[in-house]
């Protein structure tokens, strides 16, 4: 009696999640649900929090406006505290138990490694991951095919910002601050082909995620007699590298990959931040292209807090016009292969927001080129043009 | 050859500063190892809400007064530390009583459990995006000879060596601290000659939180952005306080001095005339711990208790 | 020496195992979304295999182990490598694997003959922090940082592939090692085990080789995580040194003493538990909490689970076991409990 009783509630308790399945994952007449895994708890919660954010106020003003092809769109996210065993259970839940459409956005080059075998399997769209790694645009890999990146990988920031500096010092020495992960890994790759092209040595020095301390690194740039350093860290590590060199009167020109992109940057170095330079995949989120304006528009009719009002919170908006233009083409019909039909159409489309963006059969990889952003008197300059 | 020498002193003195920092969370897991012998999982999480809470009172008191003063950041102070006595006997009430005759494994377990909360309601409460703490000493740095040193590591230096004095004297020269060590020798013996060990026990997470507090509200500023993952600093102290000799006071500061001279040295002169030490840098300490354990089982200066049958 | 209480109630186990081989029928019966369940309970499966291991050697000889992610890595990374760079079948690399990881285990083990204690639970922890570094720095095999695609297992020329293969693959193998683990536990080695825990000098004094039985701890608790370390490297086809980080090792310890430490049972209800709570039950309160404030996601869910797991902690420190052995013991007594027994 008590294994029967026992066997009801397991039974209740799984059936409790029970919905009627769609003929379509997803998608009813009026609504189409959308599934995106963040940090919420872990490491990277800051951007857990804003990029998502920024998405949700771009589709709350589609959705004001009668949504795509009459349909709102709804995001569902979870969490996975930067850890890809997390997030592999994330996305099965998302699929499998909330049946959403297509996955937009998860964050982090490994999470968004490890959902490979379930998308492939089901056939589920991933659009605008949020990482820079170039190997998401590799078509050969898993489930290549149904993933549609939109930033310049960071192996090309790093090649473009060896470009920009050979370019403007030929016997230049150049140092590199790597994070000993999976973004390090992808910044290397662009560092030793740069290396092969110019024939140059680049000094390496590696940090681990979460270091707070930075002055081997930073003594190791001084005695290598540095003249340019590029520091492919996120916010902590630009900010006291520069704040140690200072101290040392060590002044060499320091670069940063995407994501120092951050204006904190500039604004904890203080003086030691002044000159830094950092890439950019986007068009600066306080300029006057038409995009931006609408991002600005949007923050003061959406009641948006200040403090997430910035690079990435304009990136989580940026990223949602392109999905919401490929759903657009996808046509009343909407299935997950109009979809990916609707986003191969992409020739040259100027959103306003990145730089044009082509998609096709053979090319998933978005925008490939990055603005130089430099702090100039405490404000972020952009001193050059579209470089690829 | 100068050159090799001030780039040494440079890293031996940033080594120190850091190994400061590891011996201030050091110096929390010990005290509450040395009473009970639970290993508190939450230490560095204490810290966190330690840094967090100073945030908030600074930021306060900012904002009502305007320009930051000498006298904002020491009342600021009083006030974290008046709220972690408050926070380590509330911490007693909810650990402590409860599990005093569970087997420790629990109390570890619930420290763990601890800090999952502690780090998710912060967050909660404090939201998604990172503080950037202001720090009283500025970027301001002391120069000697070649040699550079930042003030707030000079802080960091000094209260590390202060703390673990006042520690250890209270510890060996007062009458609760004797009992303290009665109590961690044998709670049940400690009971019949007549110590209150419930008393004692409170003391103990009173020390420790405010010990944490003290640490965060030092580090909050050195480690730049503020956010509630600074609770994992507390791992990288774990083999500071085990190669010292876990629940020696003396040993923290010497476990983590010794760490942090190392890891610097490993990722500076090292790294640079090594590539492959570059591989094994952030181990380094690890490996320091294993082959000291190895030798002395019970860390540098930690005493071995005699087990009887 | 059996107490009247101890005695088991064999005639439950065949009816368990047919439960077992057929909740993936029923699940999917009930609900659509059934492989989303079965994934979360191949999860379990895995945890309770590893946890099996990790209770003979923390439960069982009091050997504290914070590394036993480590294991874990060691067994996916070996047998991915074996598997699809060196061409073994599937079959084999499940017989082989653990056993490497077995010998491996001798080399963490080794420092248990004179580290003991809390002090043990750390050099574990530190070893899980190499064993990390060292698969990143084995670049040309392990791919480094960047993670490592696996093949589906091919067991007898048939490709186990969807989630439902997956599970009968998981379970039987999780019923293998609950009977192994079992009789090692009932068996001279398993009290001899017991024996080291309660004391290392009577142990030793009553002639037990205290570093063979150590050192066989070690080993044994190593097949075990071998074993869960090629079913996961298999079943998930993607592995990276982000998977066994020092939280999930963590995480076993806690499993384990939920469960309630030093009895097998104890280790996979403790498994069930965690996994089961972490991922279906905890989501699930904090869907309707969102419904009813509106909030964000994320902190909630770390913020329930943690509170869970405290009062749980605080009400229950025997663990989940003890809980169990403490209603049966109520049960059998009924009407005639003493008060006292169960306050």
């Amino acid at each position: 009696m008590k294994k029967i009783i026992g066997v009801l509630i397991v039974i209740g308790l799984f059936g409790s999640g029970c919905v009627k399945r769609a003929p379509s994952p997803g998608i009813t007449d009026s609504e189409i649900l959308i599934g995106n895994v963040q940090d919420l708890s872990g490491p990277m919660k800051e951007l857990g929090a804003i990029i998502p954010n920024g998405s949700n106020m771009y589709f709350e003003y589609i959705n004001d406006q009668g949504g795509v092809h009459g349909r709102s769109i709804k995001m569902l996210i979870e969490d996975h505290q930067y850890n890809p065993q997390k997030a592999v259970v994330a996305i099965k839940k998302l699929i499998e138990k909330d049946q959403v459409f297509c996955m937009f956005q998860v964050i982090g080059t490994s999470p968004c490694e490890a959902i490979r075998p379930i998308l492939a399997e089901t056939g589920t769209p991933l659009i605008a991951p949020a990482t820079n790694s170039g190997t998401m645009s590799d078509l050969t890999k898993q489930a290549g095919d149904l993933i549609f990146h939109t930033d310049t990988g960071y192996d090309r920031q790093a090649e473009i910002l060896v470009d920009h500096i050979m370019e403007k010092n030929s016997d230049a020495k150049i140092g590199l601050v790597y994070q000993d992960d999976d973004y390090g890994q992808n910044v290397l790759l662009g560092i030793s082909r740069a290396e092969s092209k110019y024939g140059v040595t680049v000094q390496k020095e590696s940090y681990q995620r979460g270091a707070v301390d930075f002055k081997g690194q930073t003594m190791n740039l001084l005695k290598g007699g540095l003249t340019d350093v590029i520091i492919a860290g996120i916010v902590r590590e630009p900010v006291v590298i520069m704040k140690t060199a200072e101290a040392m009167n060590f002044k060499p020109n320091f670069y940063g990959t995407g994501p120092t992109i951050d204006a904190r940057v500039g604004k904890m170095a203080g003086s030691a931040g002044e000159g830094f330079t950092a890439t950019n995949w986007s068009y600066m989120w306080n300029s006057d292209y038409p995009g931006p304006k609408l991002y600005r528009d949007l923050c003061e009719k959406y009641d948006i807090p200040q403090p997430y009002i910035g690079l990435y919170h304009y990136y989580g908006f940026a990223t949602a016009m392109v999905l919401v233009e490929g759903l657009n083409r996808a046509g009343k019909n909407l299935t997950r292969n109009s979809l990916i039909k609707g986003l191969e159409s992409f020739n040259e489309w100027e959103s306003g927001t990145f730089p044009p963006i082509t998609y096709n059969r053979n090319d998933h990889a978005g925008v490939d080129k990055v603005q130089l952003v430099q702090m100039q008197n405490g404000e972020q300059v952009v001193i050059s043009d579209w470089l690829e | 050859m100068t050159d090799i020498l001030s780039g040494f002193g440079q890293e031996i003195i940033s080594g120190i500063a850091l190994g400061s920092i590891y011996a201030l969370i050091a110096l929390g897991f010990t005290m509450i190892f040395k009473a009970t012998e639970v290993v508190n999982f939450a230490q560095g999480d204490l810290m966190m809400v330690g840094a967090y809470v100073n945030f908030f009172f600074v930021s306060t008191f900012l904002s009502n007064s305007g320009e930051p003063s000498a006298w904002t950041f020491m009342v600021a102070l009083l006030c974290s530390i008046i709220f972690s006595v408050l926070f380590g006997l509330f911490l007693d009430f909810i650990i402590n009583r409860p599990l005093k005759d569970a087997p420790i494994f629990s109390v570890i377990m619930a420290t763990l459990s601890l800090a999952i909360i502690m780090r998710a309601l912060v967050a909660m409460i404090a939201g998604p995006i990172s503080l950037m703490p202001i720090s009283p000493f500025g970027d301001n740095s002391i120069t000697i000879g070649i040699i550079v040193i930042s003030v707030l590591d000079l802080s960091i230096i000094a209260s590390a060596i202060i703390l673990v004095i006042i520690f250890y004297f209270i510890f060996h020269y007062t009458k609760w601290g004797i009992a303290m060590q009665a109590t961690s020798e044998d709670p049940v013996a400690a009971q019949l000659m007549g110590i209150p060990i419930k008393k004692i026990y409170a003391l103990v997470w009173i020390f420790s939180a405010l010990v944490a507090t003290l640490s965060g509200v030092l580090l909050a500023p050195r480690i730049a952005l503020l956010d509630t993952s600074m609770g994992f600093l507390g791992l990288k102290a774990f083999p500071a306080a085990v190669l010292g000799g876990f629940g020696s006071i003396p040993g923290a500061i010497v476990g983590g001095v010794i760490l942090g001279v190392i890891e610097t040295i490993s990722l500076g002169t090292l790294s640079f005339h090594f590539e492959w030490i570059k591989e094994i840098n952030d181990i380094i300490a690890w490996f320091v711990l294993i082959a000291v354990l190895m030798v002395k089982p019970n860390g540098l200066f930690g005493i071995e208790k005699v087990k009887k049958v | 020496m059996k107490d009247r209480y101890d005695h088991e109630n064999i005639y439950w186990i065949p009816i368990l195992i047919i439960f077992v081989f057929l909740l993936p029928l029923i699940l999917k019966g009930i609900s659509f979304s059934y492989k989303y369940y079965l994934f979360v309970l191949n999860l379990a499966g895995i945890y309770i295999i590893l946890n099996v291991g990790l209770d003979l050697l923390s439960g069982f000889t009091g050997l504290v182990s914070l590394g036993h992610a480590a294991f874990l890595a060691v067994g996916a990374y070996t047998s991915a490598i074996m598997v699809d760079q060196l061409g073994v079948p599937f079959s084999l690399s499940l017989i082989l694997s653990p056993v490497i990881v077995g010998l491996f285990g001798f080399i963490i083990g080794f420092p248990a003959l004179r580290i003991s204690g809390m002090y043990l639970g750390l050099t574990t922890m530190g070893f899980g922090f190499i064993v990390k570094r060292i698969i990143i720095s084995f670049r040309d095999w392990t791919q480094g940082s960047a993670g490592l695609e696996v093949s589906s297992p091919v067991l007898f020329g048939y490709t186990i592939k969807s989630d439902l293969d997956n599970y009968y693959l998981i379970y039987t193998f999780v019923i293998v090692a609950i009977i192994i683990g079992r009789r090692i536990a009932t068996s001279k080695i398993g009290r001899s085990f017991m024996a080291i825990r309660d004391s290392e000098q009577a142990a030793e004094a009553s002639g037990i080789n205290l570093s063979q039985y150590k050192m066989l701890a070690f080993f044994i608790s190593g097949l075990f995580a071998g074993f869960a370390g090629v079913l996961f490297a298999h079943t998930s086809s993607f592995i990276s040194t982000d998977h066994f980080d020092i939280l999930l090792s963590i995480y076993f310890i806690i499993m384990v003493l939920v469960g309630g430490a030093s009895s097998i049972y104890g280790a996979v209800l403790g498994s069930l538990f965690i996994v089961l709570l972490d991922n279906l039950f905890v989501p699930l309160i904090e869907d309707q909490i969102q419904l009813l404030f509106n909030t964000q996601a994320g902190d909630i869910q770390s913020l329930i689970f943690g509170l869970i797991m405290f009062l749980f902690i605080i009400f229950q420190p025997m663990g989940l076991y003890g809980m169990w052995l403490k209603m049966r013991i109520y049960w059998k007594l009924f009407p005639f409990n003493p008060r006292q027994r169960f306050t």
